[in-house]
């Protein structure tokens, strides 16, 4: 979808774990550690082919198959680096009333749950149609 | 580590005008793109 709009969209990942879902604070917080090495979009993908298989040792593990040092991973990981960063985007979407995942917004067009491609595009058709 | 961007989003939905913070790294795409996906999303 994004490969099919190439150079039109403009993707923006915010976290937004639910509390109920106690395994991915960690997983949100790992993505970031490996975004710091430059590998966030990788392990992005990763993490969802993976789901929900987020104890430490299959985060480390993620981060080894993506050629991540492991000291560094492990290290930031285990320090919460990123901690701090994910709850200002929980912080963030509960201040728009984001609650419930995923939640998009297309050129500030709220747009709530899984959507259908063909539903997806229909939105992004009126976006681009909207500006010149 | 440096934010590079602050986006400003008026959801009909609550009205409300926030500043977002985002890290480049989780950014994907031209930054002149006409539409912009801001999707907020859990793992689990």
């Amino acid at each position: 979808m994004f490969e099919e709009y190439d150079g039109r969209i403009r993707l923006v990942f915010k976290d937004r774990p639910l509390a109920m879902h106690t395994l991915a604070r960690p997983a949100h917080e790992a993505a970031r550690c490996a975004g710091a090495a430059g590998k966030y979009w990788p392990y992005h993908d990763r993490l969802f082919a993976a789901q929900p298989a987020f104890r430490r040792a299959d985060l480390l593990l993620y981060a080894g198959e993506l050629g991540l040092d492991r000291d560094e991973f492990t290290r930031c990981l285990d320090e919460r680096r990123f901690a701090p960063d994910v709850e200002r985007d929980i912080a963030e979407a509960q201040a728009l009333g984001i609650n419930s995942t995923p939640t998009f917004l297309v050129n500030g067009r709220v747009v709530i749950g899984a959507t259908s491609i063909e539903e997806f595009r229909t939105i992004i058709d009126e976006a681009l149609k909207a500006r010149p | 580590m440096a934010l590079a961007l602050l986006l400003a989003c008026v959801p009909e939905a609550s009205r409300a005008q926030v500043e977002l913070t985002v890290h480049p790294s989780m950014i994907k795409g031209p930054l002149q793109a006409p539409v912009t996906i801001v999707e907020f999303s859990d793992y689990q």
